[in-house]
C-alpha cells in the first residue's frame, strides 16, 4: 500500500494515571486515554458522542509536575501530552471531588425515594463513592418547577437538575432539533425548550431520558409504573425500520413477578433503552423503539382456527398440512418480519416446492417519519433484506405472483390482503396478532412474537444481529420456525 | 503625562472633527505603512499590558496570531464593563471614542483582520451612541470600510450591544454572545486566538488597552515606555467611587503614588471620615486596608506585591464605619445574581455563600458560617471555567482575612459591629434569588 492510501498511524504517547503507565493516541483527552486504558474518571456531563462543555467538574485531575506546583484541570478536556503523569486518588483531588458533590447535593431534592432513576442514578453513586459526607449546609434548599413537561413524552424536574446540558446538547448535535435550551443565571438557571421550537416533533427526544445522569427527565410512561430493581433487560432489535437498532427490552425479573395484582403486567414490556452497537445504531434510537410495546402488545391471535371455528392447535397444523400437500399449485407470502432463522426454516421446508414472493409487512403509519439523516429507514420492516436474499419480492401487480389457477395460498405475517387470492384458492394464515383475515381464512394457526422466542435479523447493511426471548409463549401459540417444518412434512409439531 | 484626558471636554470634543486637531488618525496612516508584522512588534516593544483586568502583554497575544495562514482573524473589542466600580472605558467611549475605534483598526491592520467587533454593555446608552456615529463618521471618512486611505486595506467593524449580563465581558463568553449563542464562557484550551469568534482566530482586547495603540504607533514604543514603570509602561485609567470626595474617572502614570492619589487628588475620603480600606480593580480584586496601601504605586508589580491587583481600574473607597459584613453580602448578591449558572462550583457556591452572609446580616448567624464560607470561595479557586467563581471567592475570603472579628461580633450578637441588625422574618427576604417563589414565578412567566 502507498502512503497516500494508508491512513497515518496516530502517534502514540506514554503516559502515567495514578503511578501505571499507559499509552494514548495523540490528541486524545485524558477521559478518553483513561478510558481506553480501562481506568473510569468520574464524570457528569461528559459523553463520548457530545461535545466538551466541562461544567460538572467532577473529573478533576492533578497533573504532577517535575519543576513547580502540580496544577488540576478537568480530564474530559485536557488533551494528554507526552510524560504526564495524571492523578486521580490524590488527596487534593479527593477533596475536590467531595467540594464538588458538596455543591452538586447541595440544592438537589432528597427525593431518591420517589424517583424514577433511583438504582441508576450517577449522583447517587457518586456521593457514595466520591463524599459520603453529611450536607454541610444548614439553609433551606432552593426549590424550582418539579414537573415542568417538556413535550407529551417527557417530564423535568428542575429541582434534580445538575445543568449539566447533555440534553441540550443532545438536540443541537446529535437530533437536530435544537428545542432545548437553558434559562436564566446562577443556581435559578433552568433548562427549557426553546421558544421557537418543539420537543415534541423530536423523533429522538427519548435519548435525553437515558443521558440525563440524574432523575430530572423522566418518560411520562415509566415514571410511577415500575422500579428499575424489579426489571431486567433482554438483548433485542428493534423491528421498526431496516436499521434494526440494538434495543434492550425492559420487563419485570422472574423473582419479582407479580402474584396478586394483575399477572398480565408480568410479560408487559416496561421499557425500551438502546443497546450500544456502533455497526448499527451507535448509542441512540429513536422513539419508535421506546414505543414497541405498543406495537407489541396489541391484542394477540391464540386460537387456531378453521373457517373462523377454533380448533386446536394440532388440528390446525394437520388441516394445513393436509392442504399444502394436496395443492397443486401452491404460493407462499413471506413475512419480512421472520428471523434469519424462521426464513431459513421456511426455505428448508418449502424452498423448491412453493413460490414464494416477500411482501412488507408494515408501511410507514401516517404521520410517521419515513427517513432521515441518523438512524430511520424507509422500510419498516427488520428483516426484508434476508428475506430478498431467498425470495422476490411480491410484484406490484400482485396477480402476476397469484395465478388465477393458484390453489393454496400460505400467508405468513402481516401487511397481506387476502381479497388479493384468487377466487377458489385455499388460504392459510400464520399470524401473531388479531385481525379480520384470521377468521376468514380456511386455516388459521397463531405464532409467537419476536420477544417470545430467539433469533437474528439482518439489516439493511446486512449486519446481523441477535435478540432474545423475554416472556414464555403460550402453549396455544406455536414458534413459525418450528411450524414450517411439520407443515412440510405433514407432521404434528 | 496624560493620552487621553488631555483635552477639555466638550460637546464636540468626540467628534471626529476635534479627534484630528488632536492628531487623530496619524497613528493609523503611520500603521498602513508599515507592515503588519512591524505594527505588532512595536506594540510589543511598547509593553503595553492589557487593561481589562488580566493585564496580559498585549503585544504577546496579538504576536501568536499566525499571519497569512488563510484563516479570517477577529479583533473584538471588549466594550462590556460591567465590573462593580469600574467606569472608566465608558469614559474612554463617550470622549474619545475614535481613539478606541483608531486602535481597533490598527489593530485589525496588524493582525489581517478584515472584520472587527466591539461587543458594547447593553446599558451604556451614551457611549453606544458616541461609538456608532464614530463608526459612522470613520466611514464617511475613508478611515473605515473598503481601501482605507487608498491603501488597499479594508475592514468593516461590527458594532454589537450585549444584553446585560456581567459574564459577557468574560471572553470567551462575549465570543459565544457574538455568534448568538447564550453567553456561557468556555473552558481552554483550545484558547481563543487558535479558536474564537467562528472558530477563528481572534483578538479580544479591551478599550483602553485599544486607545493606546495609537498612542504607541505615533510616539513610537521608546518615547511609551518613558511614561510609566519599566514593568507597567503607560497610564492608567482609574475610575474611583465609594465614600471619595471627589468620585470620578482619572488618568494617572502607572506607578503614581497611591496614597497621593487618594488623598490629594481624589481630596481623600467623604465628609473626613478616616480610610478604611480600597478595593482595587473592581470588586474582583482582593481588598486593602489604608495602612496596607501606603507606600504601594499604582501598578501591576506594586499592587501584586501589595496581596492585590490593579485589575479593571475600578476603585472603591470605604470609609471607616462601614459594615463589611453587609458589604460583603451586596458583593455577594452581585455575583450569584451573575453567575452563568454553567459549572458546578460556581453556580452552586454563589448562592450558598450569598445564602450564608444573607443569614449573617440578618441576625442567624453560626460560628461554622465563617470557616464554611472560606470552604466554599477555597473550592472555587481553579476549578471554574471562567474567573468569575474564583473572582467571587477572593473578594469573600479577602474581607473575612481582613475583618473577621467583624463577622465573629455579627455571628455572636446577631448585629453589626456599626450599627443594628436587619432581623426580617425571612430570612432570605434579603436576596430576591434565594427562594422558590422567584424561581417559580419566573417559571411561571415562561411557560
Ligand atoms: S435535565 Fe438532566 S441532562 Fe438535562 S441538564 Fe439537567 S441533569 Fe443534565
Ligand atoms: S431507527 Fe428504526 S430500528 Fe432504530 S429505533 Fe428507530 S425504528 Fe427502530
Ligand atoms: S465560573 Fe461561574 S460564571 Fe464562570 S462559567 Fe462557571 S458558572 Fe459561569
Ligand atoms: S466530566 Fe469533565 S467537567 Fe464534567
Amino acid at each position: 500500500m502507498s502512503d497516500a492510501v494508508m491512513p497515518a498511524a496516530k502517534k502514540m504517547l506514554d503516559f502515567a494515571i495514578d503511578g501505571v503507565p499507559m499509552q494514548a493516541v495523540d490528541g486524545q483527552t485524558v477521559i478518553q486515554a483513561a478510558r481506553a486504558n480501562g481506568v473510569e474518571i468520574p464524570h457528569f456531563c461528559w459523553h463520548p458522542q457530545l461535545s466538551v462543555p466541562g461544567n460538572c467538574r467532577i473529573c478533576m485531575v492533578e497533573i504532577e509536575q517535575d519543576s513547580g506546583d502540580p496544577w488540576f484541570d478537568i480530564a474530559c478536556n485536557m488533551p494528554v501530552t507526552a510524560g504526564m503523569r495524571v492523578l486521580t486518588k490524590s488527596e487534593k483531588i479527593k477533596t475536590l471531588n467531595q467540594d464538588t458533590m458538596q455543591f452538586i447535593t447541595l440544592n438537589h431534592p432528597v427525593d431518591c425515594g420517589v424517583c424514577n432513576k433511583s438504582g441508576e442514578c450517577l449522583l447517587q453513586d457518586y456521593h457514595y463513592e466520591l463524599n459520603g459526607a453529611a450536607s454541610k449546609s444548614r439553609d433551606p434548599k432552593t426549590h424550582a418547577t418539579k414537573f415542568f413537561p417538556l413535550s407529551d413524552r417527557i417530564m423535568l424536574d428542575n429541582e434534580r437538575c445538575i445543568m449539566c446540558t447533555l440534553c441540550v446538547r443532545f438536540t443541537n448535535e446529535v437530533s437536530g432539533s435544537k428545542a432545548l435550551g437553558a434559562v436564566n443565571r446562577g443556581d435559578h438557571a433552568l433548562i427549557r425548550p426553546a421558544e421557537d421550537a418543539d420537543f415534541n416533533l423530536d423523533v429522538y427526544s427519548d435519548n435525553v431520558i437515558d443521558l440525563c445522569p440524574v432523575g430530572a427527565l423522566l418518560s411520562t410512561e415509566l415514571m410511577t409504573h415500575a422500579r428499575v430493581w424489579y426489571l431486567q433487560a433482554t438483548k433485542s432489535v428493534c423491528p421498526g425500520c431496516e436499521r434494526g437498532c440494538s434495543i434492550d427490552v425492559w420487563h419485570r425479573k422472574h423473582e419479582w413477578k407479580l402474584n396478586a395484582l394483575d399477572p398480565r403486567l408480568n410479560t408487559t414490556i416496561d421499557r425500551i433503552t438502546p443497546h450500544e452497537n456502533p455497526e448499527v445504531n451507535g448509542l441512540w434510537v429513536c422513539n419508535k423503539a421506546r414505543d414497541l410495546a405498543q406495537l407489541f402488545e396489541r391484542p394477540r391471535a391464540e386460537q387456531s382456527l378453521q373457517r373462523g371455528a377454533p380448533v386446536d392447535l394440532s388440528a390446525a397444523i394437520a388441516a394445513a398440512a393436509k392442504l399444502m400437500a394436496a395443492a397443486k399449485k401452491p404460493v407462499a407470502i413471506v413475512s419480512s418480519w421472520g428471523s434469519n432463522e424462521e426464513l431459513a426454516a421456511f426455505h428448508a421446508a418449502f424452498g423448491t416446492t412453493v413460490p414464494g414472493f416477500v411482501k412488507a409487512d408494515h408501511l410507514p403509519l401516517p404521520g410517521e417519519v419515513i427517513e432521515d439523516h441518523l438512524l430511520i429507514k424507509p422500510d419498516k420492516n427488520p428483516n426484508r433484506k434476508a428475506a430478498l436474499a431467498l425470495y422476490p419480492a411480491l410484484p406490484e401487480r400482485v396477480s402476476d405472483a397469484l395465478p388465477a389457477d393458484t390453489d393454496v395460498v400460505l400467508v405468513w405475517g402481516e401487511g397481506f390482503d387476502s381479497a388479493l387470492v384468487p377466487s377458489g384458492a385455499k388460504v392459510i394464515r400464520l399470524d401473531s396478532y388479531a385481525h379480520a383475515a384470521n377468521s376468514t381464512a380456511d386455516v388459521f394457526i397463531p405464532i409467537s412474537v419476536q420477544t417470545e422466542r430467539n433469533g437474528h435479523y439482518t439489516n439493511f447493511k446486512g449486519v446481523v444481529t441477535p435478540f432474545e426471548a423475554c416472556f414464555p409463549v403460550k402453549p396455544s401459540i406455536v414458534h413459525a420456525e418450528a411450524l414450517f417444518t411439520a407443515l412440510a412434512a405433514g407432521t404434528p409439531v | 503625562m496624560k493620552f487621553f484626558m488631555n483635552f477639555p471636554v466638550t460637546e464636540t470634543s468626540h467628534t471626529l472633527v476635534e479627534y484630528r486637531t488632536r492628531l487623530g488618525y496619524q497613528a493609523l496612516e503611520k500603521a498602513l505603512r508599515m507592515t503588519p508584522t512591524d505594527v505588532t512588534k512595536e506594540v510589543a516593544a511598547a509593553g503595553l499590558l492589557g487593561h481589562g483586568g488580566a493585564a496580559f502583554p498585549a503585544g504577546r497575544k496579538w504576536g501568536v496570531v499566525k499571519l497569512g495562514d488563510g484563516e479570517p482573524h477577529y479583533v473584538c473589542m471588549n466594550a462590556d464593563e460591567g465590573e462593580p466600580g469600574t467606569f472608566k472605558d465608558r469614559w474612554l467611549m463617550e470622549c474619545v471614542p475614535h481613539m478606541a475605534l483608531e486602535g481597533l483598526i490598527i489593530g485589525s491592520y496588524a493582525l489581517e483582520g478584515r472584520h472587527a467587533f466591539i461587543y458594547i454593555r447593553g446599558e451604556f446608552d451614551l457611549a453606544h451612541r458616541r461609538m456608532a456615529e464614530a463608526i459612522e463618521e470613520a466611514y464617511a471618512a475613508g478611515l473605515l470600510g473598503e481601501n482605507i486611505l487608498g491603501t488597499g486595506y479594508s475592514l468593516d467593524v461590527v458594532l454589537y450591544r450585549g444584553a446585560g449580563s456581567y459574564v459577557c465581558g468574560e471572553a470567551s463568553a462575549m465570543l459565544a454572545s457574538l455568534e448568538g449563542k447564550k453567553g456561557w464562557p468556555r473552558n481552554r484550551p483550545p484558547r481563543l486566538t487558535v479558536k474564537g469568534l467562528y472558530q477563528k482566530p481572534t483578538v479580544v482586547n479591551n478599550v483602553e488597552t485599544l486607545a493606546n495603540v495609537p498612542v504607541i504607533l505615533r510616539l513610537g514604543a521608546t518615547e511609551f515606555r518613558k511614561v510609566g514603570t519599566p514593568k507597567s509602561p503607560g497610564t492608567q485609567m482609574i475610575s474611583i467611587s465609594g465614600h471619595i470626595a471627589k468620585p470620578g474617572v482619572y488618568e494617572v502614570e502607572y506607578g503614581y503614588s497611591w496614597t497621593k492619589f487618594i488623598y490629594e487628588d481624589c481630596g481623600g475620603m467623604q465628609n473626613g471620615k478616616a480610610l478604611k480600606c480600597i478595593i482595587p480593580g473592581g470588586v474582583s480584586t482582593k481588598l486593602l486596608s489604608a495602612s496596607e496601601i501606603e507606600g504601594v504605586t499604582l501598578d501591576h508589580n506594586s499592587a501584586v506585591a501589595a496581596g492585590s491587583q490593579v485589575g479593571s481600574g475600578g476603585m472603591i473607597a470605604i470609609a471607616e464605619g462601614t459594615c463589611m459584613v453587609r458589604l460583603a453580602a451586596v458583593i455577594q448578591r452581585f455575583y450569584h445574581h451573575e453567575s452563568c449558572g454553567q459549572c458546578t462550583p460556581c453556580r452552586q457556591g454563589m448562592g450558598w455563600m450569598e445564602r450564608i452572609l444573607n443569614r449573617i446580616v440578618a441576625g442567624g448567624g453560626r460560628p461554622e458560617d465563617i470557616d464554611q464560607l472560606y470552604k466554599i470561595s477555597e473550592a472555587n479557586d481553579g476549578t471554574t471555567i471562567c474567573s468569575l467563581g474564583d473572582s467571587a471567592g477572593y473578594a469573600c475570603s479577602a474581607i473575612l482575612d481582613h475583618y473577621r472579628e467583624e463577622f465573629e461580633y455579627y455571628i455572636t450578637n446577631g448585629r453589626s459591629m456599626y450599627d443594628g441588625n436587619l432581623t426580617v422574618d425571612d430570612p432570605f427576604a434579603t436576596s430576591p434569588f434565594a427562594t422558590s417563589p422567584f424561581a417559580n414565578a419566573l417559571v411561571g412567566a415562561a411557560s
